[in-house]
């Protein structure tokens, strides 16, 4: 997907749907805290991919996971940093942001599943083996949309099915609901519900969503699967969609499939998608704009073009270097070589330089400022940091290891 | 150590005239078993009649989807699970396969008393399922596997040392100091060191304990591996060092593989020659170049344009609809049928088609009682009312069944509540080598698919 010069210029005065400033997510342990977060700032604009690339364990799903709060304190501390994020509500009326890391749990509990939606890698682990598709599915609308299918029930409402609308039955409640004055609203509460479950299978491509709904997780191909947790997701139609490697467990011919549906769906309901992937070619794809991450920081911006037509930065041009392609010919592959650092309380550095190159002393003692390169380009290197004496500069030209 | 000698079996000088591993129509069939009584009621077919050879020094590569059996073929040929029919040589000589050929081209029961024999004493001498006794450790020790999950492959309670050291003591190769030595070159090898001896699987990242799978399954100095996705698990800058290992290990030692995965980039880097497996069985077979340049089943093409290439410029990735269909019950005809894009009436449409094709419509087959089936091209659907068989017969003669389908129905009539479905017999397509050894099975490219055509 290529996007033109035109289009970028478009995309950047598109108004902010998330940012991210200085996030710190940090893990307590007996050796000390790791850093799985250290610094991160982004923008997710309205309307546009972004993608999170990185390898295991660089910090991008727990930077995911910080949007909706799911990463469990403790052991994690939510160290520094904000997010702020803006409802479709906040942007039309010119509204504040919240900062979804401060917010009470009752607003975080309305946003989550809501305005912010999440697509979890493994379908055959985020969908519960014991309940059929319908109660999963029925469970997003009970949660985030009860009020509004009493209103289209009528006026005359039982106290009693409201409180079923809300989930707040208990169990003696739920036997009262069998009996006849209450049974037939009871039953027409579920129809509805029925009713917008079928439809948003219907939306994901589910061919004959009616009997889907009856099965159970077990009963249904991984394909499958990830198209009714796509279902879960935008059933609210949700502002910001957080997609975390959903096509990791699928094979290449279904997770094109996958991926298409993604790309339709959010051009149809206009959501922001904020993709998580260690897979490079995947995200040169679907992407309009990307994040490189590495060891808890992101190394580079820009959009897609950018990146892949100009890497900047030593790692992302070593990744892009690692990735065997279908038109590499037989033979060896221009690998990194070593490993990712430990994260326990890192000392300021570059976290890339064990593994650079390129990198001098000032590498290993200094934390590197993001640096701009063109209009949305950033890398935090400092091979491009002009402001520094070329003599402690490490230089492309020049391979120190 | 005189018979451990002969055990490895010398490398013949000359191994321009054998094979390392010939495969001749395996099949692996796992029992569905049912009932208290656990009586077999089907077979689900993992290997369906599988034949290639693998030479000395190739890397052979083996793609497909989850669920199409390359797995099971690779535990197959490492003597894992006991193929269910077939034939798996080990250092076949060409001449014995080209007698092979020859005597079953004849019929089973026109065979002399003396084919028969020849029969048997190839696979006495070269059959790994007949094998025994010295033979079988020989063989044993030359082929070699390294695992998708080295989680799971390496004991999380023995040591490096004794995980590397393993192989050398069971086939009584070292011991004591000689045998740490020998450990630690192999470590040296695959770019670990004297330092790593000591610790356990869990104090190592995952490359890293792929590299402890890989020395392992070098310490006998083994003429073949078979290497089970081997870097599925690891990330990308990880995968890249040790696929370059790989390769490394395999010029300096000689090495054969079998390199089995679902990645095309890393299977086009890796083999000189790739099999495509759908289903059990193989869709297409080459070079590498051949089958990347030039695919010859809608299949290959289909995993080339679903596969996301970083190099390409601004390709569409385009994936295929459908899922892979139940190998208890594999379809008729060519198994892709289903889900190609360029189906022909001629690839074996059948009943399940035409009831799969229904049950997207969720009232359709509301009213069905009961099918009888007189084969797998020809049925009756019973259906409780005269309505409800009238409204299925219009289905199929409408516009939107999909075109060869349509075209394959030979026969359909309906007779009040009963709707009669036959299809175009049509036999299971076979492997046809279409020039310069490229195989495939799609009855576009081959003669089987002329003769249908004409």
């Amino acid at each position: 997907m290529t996007v033109g010069a035109e289009t970028i210029r478009q995309q950047a005065t598109r108004p902010l749907v998330a940012s991210v400033r200085d996030l710190r997510v940090y893990f307590e342990a007996k050796a000390g805290r790791v850093h799985a977060v250290d610094g991160v700032s982004f923008e997710i604009r309205d309307g546009e991919t972004l993608g999170l690339v990185g390898e295991t364990g660089c910090g991008k799903s727990v930077t995911a996971r910080s949007f909706i709060r799911l990463v469990p304190t403790p052991p994690g501390i939510y160290a520094g940093g904000e997010i702020d994020f803006w409802s479709t509500e906040a942007r039309r009326t010119g509204g504040d942001p919240v900062d979804l890391l401060e917010i009470p749990h009752d607003d975080m509990l309305a946003i989550r599943g809501d305005r912010i939606a999440m697509i979890f890698q493994d379908p055959g682990k985020a969908l519960n083996p014991a309940l059929s598709i319908r109660s999963q599915m029925a469970e997003v609308f009970y949660q985030h949309r009860s009020e509004e299918i009493l209103m289209a029930m009528g006026p005359d409402v039982p106290w009693i099915v409201r409180r079923a609308a809300r989930q707040q039955t208990t169990g003696i409640e739920r036997m009262l609901l069998k009996i006849p004055p209450w049974r037939a609203k009871a039953a027409q509460l579920r129809r509805m519900v029925d009713d917008l479950v079928s439809q948003a299978l219907t939306e994901t491509q589910i061919a004959n969503p009616r009997k889907i709904m009856d099965s159970y997780p077990h009963e249904l191909s991984g394909g499958m699967k990830q198209r009714v947790l796509i279902a879960q997701a935008l059933a609210c139609n949700p502002d910001l969609l957080i997609a975390d490697e959903p096509t990791t467990a699928l094979d290449v011919t279904i997770q094109a499939r996958i991926l298409e549906l993604i790309a339709e769906l959010q051009e149809r309901l206009e959501t922001s998608v904020l993709y998580i992937s260690h897979d490079l070619s995947l995200v040169k794809e679907i992407c309009d704009r990307v994040a490189v991450m590495y060891a808890g920081r992101i190394v580079e911006t820009g959009t897609t073009e950018e990146i892949f037509s100009n890497p900047a930065h030593p790692y992302t041009r070593g990744l892009m270097a690692a990735v065997p392609s279908a038109t590499h010919k037989r033979g060896k592959l221009a690998a990194i070589e070593g490993t990712v650092p430990e994260l326990i309380d890192p000392p300021p550095s570059c976290r890339f330089n064990t593994r650079c190159p390129y990198a001098v002393d000032i590498c290993r003692t200094t934390d590197p400022t993001d640096v701009d390169l063109g209009e949305s380009h950033r890398v935090a290197c400092f091979i491009y940091d002009t402001s520094l004496d070329s003599a402690v500069r490490p230089s492309r030209e020049r391979r120190t290891s | 150590m005189t018979t451990m000698s002969t055990e490895r079996g010398t490398r013949q000088k000359s191994t321009d005239d054998r094979a390392v591993i010939t495969l001749r129509g395996v099949e692996k069939y796992f029992p569905i078993k049912e009932g208290a009584l656990q009586r077999v009621v089907g077979q689900v077919r993992a290997v369906d009649g599988v034949s290639f050879e693998v030479r000395p020094g190739e890397t052979m590569g083996l793609v497909g989807e989850s669920g199409c059996g390359k797995t099971t073929l690779g535990r197959c040929i490492s003597g894992l699970a006991s193929p269910t029919g077939g034939k798996i040589y080990f250092r076949l000589p060409d001449a014995a396969a080209a007698r092979l050929d020859e005597i079953d081209a004849v019929p089973e029961n026109e065979r002399t008393q003396e084919q028969r024999k020849e029969v048997a004493r190839i696979d006495a001498e070269h059959g790994i399922t007949q094998l025994s006794g010295v033979g079988w450790r020989t063989y044993r020790r030359n082929c070699q596997v390294v695992f998708q999950d080295s989680f799971s492959s390496l004991n999380p309670r023995q040591l490096v040392k004794d995980i590397v050291g393993r192989p050398l003591r069971v086939y009584r190769e070292a011991s004591g100091q000689e045998l740490t030595e020998k450990v630690v070159s192999l470590l040296e090898s695959v770019g670990l060191g004297r330092q790593h001896l000591y610790r356990y699987p869990h104090q190592f990242s995952g490359g890293q304990r792929q590299r402890i799978s890989i020395a392992r399954a070098l310490a006998l100095d083994p003429e073949f591996i078979v290497l089970d996705e081997p870097t599925s698990a690891l990330d990308v800058s990880v995968q890249a060092q040790i696929l370059n290992l790989l390769h490394e290990l395999q010029s300096e030692r000689g090495l054969t593989y079998l390199f089995i995965s679902h990645d095309l980039g890393v299977v086009r880097l890796m083999s000189d020659r790739i099999a495509v497996m759908y289903l059990g069985k193989v869709a297409e077979h080459g070079t590498a170049h051949e089958l990347f340049e030039d695919p010859r089943h809608p299949y290959t093409e289909a995993l080339l344009a679903a596969n996301p290439d970083i190099s390409a410029e601004a390709s569409e990735m385009k994936g295929l609809s459908g899922t892979v269909p139940d190998p208890a019950n594999p379809p008729e005809g060519c198994r892709f049928h289903t889900r190609c894009p360029v189906a022909t009436p001629a690839c074996g449409w059948e009943v399940d088609d035409a009831v799969a094709w229904l049950q997207t419509n969720e009232t359709l087959l509301a009213g069905l009682l009961d099918v009888e089936r007189r084969s797998n091209f020809e049925a009756t659907l019973v259906f409780s009312d005269a309505a409800a068989a009238g409204a299925v017969d219009d289905a199929l003669q409408n516009a939107n069944v999909p075109a060869p389908m349509m075209n394959a129905l030979a026969d359909l009539s309906s007779d009040g509540t009963r709707v009669h479905i036959r299809f175009t017999a049509v036999e299971p397509v076979a492997l046809e080598d279409i020039g310069g050894g490229h195989l495939t099975a799609c009855i576009l490219h081959t003669s089987q698919g002329r003769d249908n055509r004409e």
